[in-house]
């Protein structure tokens, strides 16, 4: 990568592995609008979620990482009502 | 939730960040509780709740909202459209129309153009832009438009006969762009030799499209079928219910592939659930 690229790492800790993974594999599916001008690597580290990302210009550095984190927060809120649910699979 | 089969949602067409929320959801759903996701059209998502709200066999399909404007009839498992705006949608021409003269938006534009339309008096020239079996409808809304700035428009009518109203402009407008769209539904309903007209979308709400289609369609002895008004507007049911039909036919949307696009032909589904 170029000198001149500007870098951004979010890391968001879970409540669990398994909640960061639902989280990666969630939100890579859909892939960057702009891919020649902004470079994106999700991992999972335990339970905290991690997006690196290299953009060519500032304003997309800002664009991407809020981008990310409102992805994130759907995602939060989902796991959040369904969470408990998920968990209590009915014993039939 | 886990007692349910799959999980429905929107693939497209439409706009990007509304589309992409609900697809985020959805997969956050699916691996949450471990079922299979869905991706399903709009259009499709329409005409089949229509068709299982209404009961219509075999219908040519008219489809009209704010973003789309189609002419649909069924052909060996696909939904072949027939006819189309070549520019805007329909429901995006009387809802622009609505914000240049100031009507509310509450509860629609749409509604209220049509209540102010039931006042208009006078029908003014506008151009009937039929194109074969296509539409074009953004150079009605210009010619509407202009009229606002004719030096006979007044915002209330009085006894004089030379004035042009906003009610005259609403009325005007939508028997010239209903009559267009009546047109293309009859070539549709001639060339495949069919007597149901089914209309979807939020449109097909309006009584007067109801009314002027029911008139062609009584003509060639057939018949109109429209849902009210819960089932036009954009909702969720349709698309499980669209979603639930293809699903019973074994298909499903596999994670990598659940993306969302603005641009989604309803030609480009495979109609496997129906002969």
């Amino acid at each position: 990568m170029s000198e001149d690229w500007h870098s951004v790492t979010l890391k968001i800790p879970f409540a669990s592995e398994k909640h960061a993974l639902i989280a990666k594999q969630t939100i890579e599916v859909d892939p960057e609008l702009q891919p020649h001008a902004v470079k994106r690597i999700i991992t999972v580290e335990e339970n905290v979620l991690i997006a690196a990302f290299s953009t060519l210009t500032i304003r997309l550095a800002r664009l991407v990482a809020n981008a990310f984190l409102e992805n994130v927060d759907l995602v939060v809120r989902t796991l959040e009502q369904f969470g408990e649910e998920a968990e209590n699979p009915p014993s039939s | 939730m886990h007692e349910i089969d799959c999980i429905c949602f929107t693939k497209g067409p439409g706009m990007g960040a509304p589309l992409q929320s609900v697809a985020l959801i959805a997969r956050t759903l699916s691996l949450l509780f471990n079922k299979p996701l869905v991706g399903v059209n709009h259009c499709v998502g329409h005409i089949e709740m229509g068709r299982e709200i209404t009961g219509a066999q075999n219908p040519v399909v008219l489809y009209v909202s704010g973003g789309n404007t189609q002419v649909i009839a069924y052909s060996r498992q696909c939904y072949r459209i027939f006819g189309e705006t070549l520019d805007i949608a329909v429901g995006n021409c009387l809802d622009r129309f609505a914000r240049i003269i100031n009507l509310s938006n509450d509860p629609s534009p749409g509604y209220n153009i049509e209540q102010e339309a039931k006042k208009g008096k006078r029908l003014v020239s506008l151009p009937y832009a039929t194109k074969g079996m296509d539409v074009s409808l953004s150079g009605i809304l210009s010619a509407v438009e202009a009229y606002t700035l004719d030096k006979r428009f007044h915002e209330e009518g009085a006894e004089d006969k030379d004035l042009i109203t906003p009610q005259d402009l609403c009325f005007s407008l939508q028997e010239t762009v209903f009559a267009m769209l009546v047109e293309i539904t009859e070539r549709a309903m001639a060339h495949i030799g069919s007597k149901e007209v089914l209309i979807v979308g939020g449109v097909g709400s309006n009584e007067r499209l109801q009314q002027m289609m029911g008139i062609m369609a009584h003509e060639r002895q057939g018949q109109v079928f429209a849902t009210d008004e819960r089932f036009c507007i954009d909702n969720g049911i349709m698309i499980a219910q669209a979603g639930l039909l293809s699903y019973r036919m074994g298909y499903e949307t596999p994670l990598a592939k659940s993306t969302c696009t603005q641009r989604f032909r309803t030609d480009e589904v495979h109609v496997a659930w129906r002969n």
